[in-house]
């Protein structure tokens, strides 16, 4: 048994050795843009899918196909610096963030237009030997890409400390302002900085090809999830403690095999992940225990005056909605009531993220724990679907804040981490806890929509209710945001530390903004559930937290109005987009990157 | 892509605008394809359009009633598949829906299928629950039910092992297999030593295989499609396993022995279809894929072919109506199939029985007939 | 009778740096006390410590007779202690008006009944549903912040609806002064009100002030310009390196030769950095 525990930490050592050239390059860019850069995973696809066309096609030797790797993936990290982050400067902290995301989207897309989307196999160029190292091997791959990881992070280390450019990187990454004022050009720095690390992106993504001999554009975001969780593990901007990060969560996720089985391995990993945010915010090697200071003004949000929609013109667009029904256009009702179920959740981010400022990337969890608890109840408890429903609200709201709580001492980027790994454990939950949810088979043969033996399951009856409930959500939402409440969290978001002196506590407003959060996400999930019939694990996925962060900041953050009209937009686009067949995705990155770029407020501007 | 698409839609407005008179020899009947075009699922959707795209070709030219296909991009995302599927049954040129891909998609959109009452065929749908959404939802998908055993009987009476490590996905697809996987092992007096299901886009599965490896398996049972099942295989050889490896039929692919190298040498597979078989509706359907693409045709390839065939037959023999195609899936007998030899459904499960299983081996980076004898 | 403050032996280490070494101060009923020293003496840290922004590593804090030390800010809030920040601490996207409502937080009674467990929940149900006495009090705290506005003369007044940001810096601090008086505290805390201030809005700010302190509010101030101290203060405590070096009248302290030293000292060498860091800036 001795024996089988050496086995697993060799192999945690393996695994997390190939997460650490992953995490290098993010902490270097979380060091100086104070940026988690999650198009980091897509220039890790570019790398690979750059190696495999050298070797295939122009046939290279090993050090050629690591510098055509290096020159592009360089280039590619250049252009996203220049093209996609820089003119942001002054725009809202959430803007970037937000970039990268879409960059991420549009990479990911031009890789499978160019590649095709089948997955490849990368020619072994190391020479295959191996060594027995316990009941395995390790071959001369594992000690390359070993060496290639110590050796950045040594040569990166050296740089920071002991030559001029480093010398300003560090200074950039302390206080931008400051060493602009000093003389440092700040913008060549990111330029370098995202250049280094989008090259190191890519030599991982060549060689992690070659170590399991396969390739696929999808693979982007799994890199870029396990590079992040092996970053905070190691303080955000830490380079050499991006190294440790990367081993200690490859051998938490070998132990979690361990112990309890493969399917537990992420759970492990992600439930680390809030432990470290919730214990160690600075990660395992940072000897400061509390957070960074705070910014000293609320600089989180654009700065804006929302466009102010009279309430007449509210009503008469409310009135108009109800009556598409009467057009006959089924498909165009199903896109109104998914994008109906779709502002529901919308409104819950837009208070969460935006009016209290915890950007929530998990958000798509709520809709899970609203849907299943919905379908559990009718089915298994046979609750009538209109009792269910409000219900799986209520169980949202309480077990959605309780989830978050933990989070609730956190700010900025580490409480979108930190939603993020809650939002995937709730998912490994469901796909875990068997015996209630059903595991990966998930909830079939849920009961249709309908109000006490009214049937509401016809596209019209679905698209009506879910404009009912919609109505009514926001105007309890604009109520609360001209109560006390409103402007509680909006102070909360602003400065927190000045909200608390005043008594706002954050924790119990917090707590709040998540119950009513909570309570309308799972409502959204649970009609959800019940329009769809089945449900499993995979029905609120990640990509749907995403998308819902997309809809708020797309609406404005915290305008009721906004993240309707966001939610609407960003169901109707890529139907609207269907004419463009395999383009559409791309175009829809596009339009979102520009958006972005030229109105970082939203269209209706935040509150 | 893009030209063959604008030039279906296009014939598609034309039809559509002569779709009140009765149909005429050359008027072409359309189905609606709900599938991955985008998203991590893009290759299945890109596999099914090459095979329907060769069908098409073969059985159009001869047919009183051409088949056009409307392929809608959902990328297999429950909530694009239910706006997909208001388009198709609302769209009155369409007579039958093929997809989506994966169960979510499929099975959230079942309720408008049924609803409007035109026939939903989820052919890559295994769920034991996706039939029973309703009387239109088909599916000639391979029952797992009929697989499992069989590759049950090929590991413990074929190839002589008492004591399996099972690695399956862990999807619904994944935990039914492995569930009756389970059942059909213990049925044959052997056990099942450990089973450790992985997620989809997982790369590392060391760890796993020392789990596996400390249950003192004599064979390993891989549950998973042939890419996953490429890395699983490599890492296995790597980690000094020597256990013979038995997998099931979504692992056979000519991509298997391009992603799995060396490693994958002596692997054994059960498959529905295999191209070598001499049956003649599998060499015409070889034949000409690989004139066509120039590569080596698996069964994914092969299952959408088949579909299309069989629409086509429905569409030929039983009426240009939805009522007729689902009048006609319940009477339909002895559609050629490249999976089955022929296709006929069972009224009760609306699924198809009767899959023929080849054993394979992979001997020198070539899949070929396994001729008996126990692994070394 | 008993000091409303009661500051002993408060301590703070920031890494190797000892911020605050040993503070201790009595602060009385309608006194206002003033805590000058230069850049870096551990001023704003000893405010962080009294207002529970930062928990100090020894010493003890007692408010209006109870122990506060380590108190989170939120309790003090309640007790009636109410501060300024040293740059301005405004919520930038809310309006003028609700800077201020935000201020009077603690004071809120109707909608924030003191109900254990469930109170959070019924704050939450009688904002959304806002009977007759929510709408009562929220009225009055409405008339209560524009009349601590118009302590500003016509500076706020027609701003109303203005979100912070738009504002100039010196109504900033205005905004921040009236939020803080809309707490009805009964100790008030000043950090550097009058800084970035040109000469008229400082002689504005200091009558203000003056105002405050012949009402009987009782105040600590943290100020750099020694005129304005000198007029307004009762007593003052000089820091440096995070020591008391002096304490008394404005007058004795004036003179005390410390405190001309570490004054003079700090600003030669203040002003060699100062100069230092502006030179290589293109």
């Amino acid at each position: 048994m001795l024996g089988a525990w050496f086995d697993y930490t060799v192999n945690g050592f393996v695994i997390g050795n190939i997460y650490a050239l992953l995490a290098v390059g993010l902490a270097l860019i979380y060091g100086v843009a104070n940026l988690v850069n999650f198009a980091h995973g897509s220039v890790y696809v570019v790398g690979a899918y750059v190696g495999w066309a050298a070797i295939t096609y122009l046939g290279t030797p090993l050090p050629v196909t690591l510098l055509c790797v290096v020159v592009v993936c360089a280039l590619v990290g250049v252009g996203i610096e220049r093209l996609g982050l820089r003119p942001l400067h002054g725009a809202s902290r959430i803007a970037p963030l937000l970039a990268t995301i879409g960059i991420a989207l549009v990479l990911d897309q031009v890789v499978q237009l160019i590649f095709s989307p089948d997955p490849r196999a990368v020619p072994m160029q190391v020479p295959d030997w191996r060594i027995t190292l316990g009941g395995g091997t390790i071959g001369a791959l594992d000690l390359l890409i070993a060496g290639i990881g110590l050796t950045s992070a040594a040569v990166l280390y050296g740089f920071l400390r002991f030559t001029k450019l480093g010398w300003a990187v560090r200074a950039t990454a302390q206080d931008s302002d400051a060493a602009k004022q000093m003389g440092v050009d700040t913008d060549r720095v990111n330029l370098v900085v995202f250049a280094i690390a989008s090259a190191l992106s890519g030599i991982s993504g060549v060689l992690v090809g070659m170590y399991y001999n396969q390739i696929n554009p999808a693979m982007s975001f799994e890199a870029t999830l396990k590079g992040i969780v092996a970053l905070i593990i190691g303080g955000l901007g830490n380079v050499p403690g991006a190294i440790g990060g990367s081993l200690i969560l490859g051998l938490t996720e070998s132990y979690g095999i361990a112990l309890f089985g493969t399917s537990y391995r992420n759970l492990f990993a992600f439930v680390l992940l809030i432990a470290m945010l919730v214990w160690r915010p600075n990660g395992l090697f940072a000897a400061r225990r509390s957070l960074p200071p705070e910014p000293m003004t609320g600089t989180f949000i654009a700065r804006s005056r929302p466009l102010k929609v009279p309430s007449w013109a509210v009503a008469v667009v409310i009135l108009l909605a109800a009556l598409l029904p009467l057009l006959d256009a089924p498909y165009l009702l199903q896109i109104g009531a998914n994008s109906l179920m779709y502002a529901m959740l919308a409104l819950s981010l837009t208070l969460v993220a935006g009016t209290v400022g915890q950007v929530s990337l998990g958000h798509a969890a709520l809709l899970a724990i609203g849907g299943y608890a919905s379908g559990l109840l009718a089915l298994d408890a046979g609750w009538p679907v209109a009792v269910a429903i409000p219900a799986a609200g209520l169980i949202t709201a309480a077990l959605g804040t309780l989830l978050v709580f933990p989070a609730f001492r956190l700010t900025g980027h580490y409480v979108s981490i930190a939603t993020l790994g809650i939002g995937e454990i709730v998912s490994l939950v469901i796909l875990n806890w068997t015996g209630l949810t059903r595991g990966a088979i998930g909830l079939g043969g849920i009961p249709p929509l309908e109000v006490f033996g009214y049937d509401l399951g016809s596209v019209q009856g679905t698209y009506w209710l879910c404009l009912v409930v919609l109505v009514l959500l926001a105007l309890l939402q604009v109520r609360l945001l001209n109560s006390h409440l409103g402007r509680s969290w909006r102070a909360i978001r602003d400065d927190s530390v000045a909200a608390r002196s005043y008594g706002v506590s954050g924790d119990r407003y917090k707590a709040l903004a998540f119950g009513y959060g909570g309570f309308a996400a799972g409502i959204s999930g649970a009609i959800t559930a019940h329009a769809y019939s089945y449900i499993n694990h995979e029905t609120f996925g990640a990509t749907i937290s995403i998308l819902a962060l997309t809809m708020v900041i797309l609406g404005g953050l915290g305008n009721v109005v906004g993240a309707v009209l966001g939610a609407t937009l960003l169901i109707a686009l890529p139907e609207a987009f269907r004419f463009l067949a395999e383009y559409r995705i791309l175009i829809y990155g596009i339009v979102l990157l520009l958006l972005i770029r030229f109105r970082p407020q939203g269209l209706m501007g935040t509150v | 892509m893009m030209p063959l698409r604008r030039r279906s839609i296009l014939t598609g407005l034309v039809a559509g605008a002569m779709a009140s008179g009765p149909a005429r020899a050359a008027d072409p009947v359309f189905v609606g394809v709900s599938g991955p075009l985008t998203g991590p699922n893009a290759q299945y959707g890109a596999q099914w359009k090459d095979a329907f795209d060769l069908a098409l070709a073969e059985v159009n030219p001869t047919a009183a009633h051409p088949v056009r296909y409307v392929f809608e991009d959902s990328q297999s995302d429950p909530r694009q598949s239910v706006a997909i599927a208001q388009k198709f049954v609302n769209d009155p040129r369409i007579v039958m829906e093929l997809g989506d891909f994966s169960s979510p998609a499929s099975m959230a959109a079942s309720p408008i299928y049924q609803r409007a009452k035109l026939v939903q065929f989820g052919f890559t749908n295994s769920h034991p629950d996706f039939t029973k959404g309703g009387d239109y939802m088909w599916s000639n998908s391979i029952s797992q039910a009929e697989e499992q055993p069989s590759l049950a009987d090929f590991a413990v009476a074929g190839l002589g092992r008492k004591r399996l490590g099972v690695i399956h996905l862990n999807t619904d697809w994944g935990v039914t297999s492995k569930n009756l996987f389970a059942a059909a092992v213990q049925a044959k007096g052997a056990e099942v030593t450990a089973a450790e299901g992985f997620l989809p886009n997982e790369r590392d599965f060391r760890s796993t295989l020392v789990r596996i490896r400390d249950s003192n398996p004599d064979g390993i049972v891989l549950i998973a499609y042939y890419a996953d099942a490429a890395t699983i295989i490599r890492q296995i050889r790597t980690l000094g396993l020597t256990q013979p490896i038995v997998a099931v039929s979504s692992v056979y692919s000519p991509k298997l022995l391009e992603l799995g190298g060396d490693a994958v040498n002596g692997v054994h597979v059960i498959t529905t279809f295999f191209p070598e078989e001499p049956r003649p509706e599998v060499q015409r359907f070889v034949a000409s894929f690989r004139a066509k693409y120039s590569r080596e045709p698996d069964t994914f390839n092969a299952t959408a072919y088949d579909t299309m065939i069989l629409v086509s037959t429905l569409v030929n023999q039983f009426g240009t109506t939805r009522a007729a195609i689902r009048d006609g899936l319940s009477k339909v007998r002895g559609v050629p199939s490249v999976i089955y030899g022929t296709m006929q459904f069972d009224q009760a499960t609306r699924r198809v029985e009767g899959a023929r299983y080849k054993r394979l081996l992979v001997q020198g980076g070539k899949f070929v007939l396994w001729q008996g004898g126990t692994p070394s | 009778m008993a000091p409303i403050l009661e500051v002993r032996g408060l301590r703070k280490h920031f890494g190797g740096v000892t911020a605050v070494a040993d503070a201790t101060l009595d602060l009385h009923e309608g006194e206002l006390l003033s805590i000058i020293g230069p850049n870096g003496a551990g001023k704003t840290t000893l405010f962080n410590l009294i207002s529970g922004l930062d928990l100090p590593d020894a010493g003890s804090v007692r408010l209006f007779g109870q122990d506060a030390t380590g108190a989170p800010p939120e309790r003090l809030a309640g007790l009636g202690m109410a501060r300024t920040f040293q740059h301005g601490r405004v919520f930038g996207n809310l309006s003028v008006l609700d800077n201020v409502l935000v201020g009077a937080h603690s004071r809120l009674r109707a909608v924030k009944p003191a109900v254990p467990i469930i109170g959070p929940l019924l704050e939450f149900a009688l904002a959304a549903i806002r009977p007759a006495a929510v709408r009562a009090e929220e009225a009055a705290l409405r008339a209560d912040a524009i009349r601590i506005l118009s302590v500003f003369g016509d500076r706020l007044i027609p701003r109303l609806d203005h979100p912070a940001f738009s504002l100039s810096y010196a109504n900033r601090r205005r905004v921040e002064i009236a939020r803080a008086l809309a707490l009805h505290p009964r100790l008030l805390l000043l950090d550097e009100p009058t800084a970035g201030m040109n000469q008229t809005e400082t002689v504005e700010m200091q009558e203000v002030v003056a105002d405050l302190k012949r009402s009987g509010l009782t105040i600590l101030l943290i100020e750099h310009k020694l005129e304005m101290v000198m007029r307004l203060s009762d007593r003052v405590i000089v820091m440096d390196n995070g020591n008391r070096i002096a304490e008394g009248l404005p007058q004795e302290v004036r003179r005390d030769p410390a405190v001309i030293e570490a004054y003079l000292g700090h600003r030669a060498t203040g002003g060699a950095a100062a100069g230092a860091a502006v030179e290589p800036a293109p």
